[in-house]
């Protein structure tokens, strides 16, 4: 586990090192002046340039200058907002909250969903209920997102009026931030119209997260279905057959334990392609998190800002990914050793 | 004149061929297949096929509704959008931008990617073991953020839009392509015609090549629903196609305002990038099931 861990670690270490440089070097490759877009200090004077330059390292080498973002990076300083003027990093802390929110109720509800069907579509294998799932899949991975949210928008909220098309809360409620994620801070407040914030709350997310959550779910659905079958075939359960365990023993008590394994592996890989999607489906339903932000910096040409979305989106991304690892690594001992011969 | 065969000769068929025996038998694939051929026609002839231009306006006409509605016209087949521009043209219009393009890209980025990715895997050693890492690290990030920010550094517009898509494209095929040719250079028959003297170049071109390229075809179809996706996404959200361009992203994007006094301006588009897309799903499917098959046979 040792060996795994410093494995891990290097990995992300690494990881998180290249992302740095690919932001440093967005700084020369976006157009205009490096010093300019990596601090985002559009309307400068000369003095102050001149200030900044020399605490960026610029009159330097290029690795002294990598060096001095580096550090301005780890005390938290990713420059200032071209479009706003609010500092990057205050920003980022205010709106990847509402983003984290949002994917991990949706991949939630893509794992609820996906991994029991799939596991069903498994048991049922080449039988009618096994092919209407397949079928169905299929059209959950080729839906365009943006066009389902407006679809989702004019059925759920304009026709049936049942829940509402944007936002993450009703303007009337009045909710101190405190952690950033909307339901942490409305069970914190001490407003006396908590438990109706909260439901307010819950009718926004669960749109947005329905239309975010579909496609990554088919994806879990067909990553079940596949694990399960793999599993279906090993010795161990025609083992328990022989022992004369029930179908439904051999499926509660060894089959599914061993197949949710093979799926968890793969929830890391499926969280970068969930919050892509999240981005899109952000500015349809005008959720206030981080994707609809970055969208918005780009119309603006604020390239401090996408710098520094980038680098806080992959490296959430890429935490999640490591998370996982450790997850499927704590549940499945196999993968703690090193693979010999590989 | 028929030829009797004299000879039991008994045939081989390539790989390729063998992969086409398997891909045929499931009739839902062929229909599949189908599709993707004739929107790969509609692609190449939409200019001669359509029955009015895409941007030609008719300000008698404006909105009116598909031809099975009350009010509909029968020589406005799917209606008009605000301007008075025939739907189905643009929609045939747009198969040459979405469709169309979206096979271009996946051509470009498929070379590129398979001739760096085999050449990386001849290479051993601190070299590939650094495009490994580097590789995971362009892979965990999404397709389309990354797209998001190349477009950011090259500006918006349908050409940059394209080449943000090949280069998040690539590493994808080199990836499959570098575990592919490793995969088939421990096999045995290499060893045989590297024993007769033949070059790594040769025995890439003549003996492996021909047994990976199903499996590089098969990350095409995913490459290219995705890049479907991809142009539409980037068009949706204004990155991508202009607006008078019929691009069916950019269309569904203009016509939002219209979505409740006219919804088959939002319908059309978004059911035209679902078939196209069902219809490149349902290839791939197919390919990797026969793949499968003949694996098992």
């Amino acid at each position: 586990m040792l060996i795994f861990t410093i494995r891990r670690l290097n990995l992300l270490l690494f990881t998180l090192l290249l992302l740095t440089l690919l932001s440093f070097s967005l700084s020369y490759l976006f157009p205009g002046d490096p010093l300019v877009n990596m601090t985002g200090q559009a309307q400068a004077t000369p003095e102050h340039l001149a200030t900044l330059s020399s605490q960026y390292n610029f009159e330097q080498n290029i690795f002294k200058q990598y060096w001095a973002y580096l550090s301005h990076i780890a005390n938290g300083d990713l420059g200032l907002s071209m479009a706003s003027h609010l500092p990057i990093s205050s920003e980022i802390m205010t709106l990847l909250p509402a983003t984290i929110e949002l994917s991990l109720v949706a991949l939630a509800i893509a794992m609820m969903i996906g991994v029991p069907i799939g596991f069903i579509a498994a048991i049922k294998h080449k039988k009618a209920a096994d092919n209407i799932i397949l079928a169905f899949a299929m059209l959950g991975y080729s839906i365009p997102v943006f066009w389902l949210g407006l679809l989702a928008i004019l059925v759920f909220s304009i026709q049936l009026g049942w829940l509402p098309s944007a936002g993450q809360i009703s303007l009337l409620f009045e909710i101190e931030p405190v952690t950033g994620i909307q339901f942490i801070d409305i069970l914190l407040s001490d407003s006396e119209y908590k438990w109706q914030a909260f439901k307010d709350a819950s009718s926004h997310i669960i749109l947005p997260a329905c239309v975010v959550a579909l496609a990554p779910a088919t994806i879990f659905i067909r990553l079940a279905r596949t694990a399960m079958m793999e599993v279906l075939e090993t010795s161990y359960i025609r083992a328990a057959n022989a022992k004369g365990l029930t179908f439904g023993q051999i499926i509660y008590r060894h089959a599914i334990r061993n197949a949710l394994i093979k799926v968890i592996r793969h929830v890391g890989l499926q969280f970068a392609n969930l919050v892509t999607i999240a981005m899109v489906t952000e500015v349809i339903f005008s959720w206030p998190g981080i994707g609809r932000w970055l969208i918005e910096s780009i119309y603006q040409r604020d390239y401090t800002a996408i710098q520094g979305g980038l680098l806080a989106l992959s490296s959430f991304i890429f935490f999640v990914h490591i998370v996982t690892d450790f997850v499927y690594a704590a549940l499945n001992p196999l993968a703690r050793e090193p693979h010999h011969g590989s | 004149m028929a030829r009797e065969k004299i000879y039991q000769e008994e045939e081989f068929p390539t790989p390729l061929l063998q992969l086409w025996h398997n891909f045929r038998q499931n009739p839902i694939i062929m229909i599949g297949f189908g599709s993707f051929l004739f929107l790969i026609l509609l692609a190449i002839f939409a200019p001669v096929l359509t029955p009015y231009s895409s941007v030609e306006n008719h300000l008698d006409k404006l909105l009116l509704p598909p031809a099975w509605h009350k009010d509909g016209d029968v020589s406005f087949l799917l209606g008009t959008d605000n301007l008075g521009r025939d739907v189905l043209s643009r929609l045939m219009h747009g198969a040459s931008l979405t469709f169309g393009l979206s096979i271009i890209v996946v051509l470009v980025s498929t070379i590129i990617g398979v001739v760096i990715g085999s050449l990386s895997a001849l290479t051993t050693g601190i070299k590939s073991s650094f495009l490994n890492h580097f590789l995971d690290v362009i892979l965990s990030i999404p397709s389309l953020l990354l797209a998001i920010v190349i477009v950011a550094i090259l500006g918006p517009g349908l050409e940059n839009t394209l080449w943000a898509i090949i280069m998040v494209l690539i590493p994808q095929f080199v990836h499959v392509t570098r575990n592919a040719v490793t995969e088939e250079f421990e096999k045995d028959y290499v060893l045989a015609s590297r024993l007769d003297g033949a070059n790594s170049l040769r025995i890439l071109s003549y003996s492996i090549f021909p047994n990976i390229i199903e499996k590089i075809i098969s990350q095409a179809t995913l490459a290219q629903s995705a890049a479907i996706l991809d142009i539409a996404a980037l068009g949706f959200l204004g990155l991508g196609a202009p607006i008078p361009l019929p691009e069916w992203g950019s269309m569904l994007a203009s016509s939002i305002d219209l979505f409740y006094i006219a919804p088959w301006t939002v319908y059309l588009p978004g059911l035209a990038i679902l078939f196209s897309v069902i219809a490149t799903n349902l290839v791939g499917e197919g390919m990797r099931h026969a793949l499968k098959v003949r694996k098992e046979s």
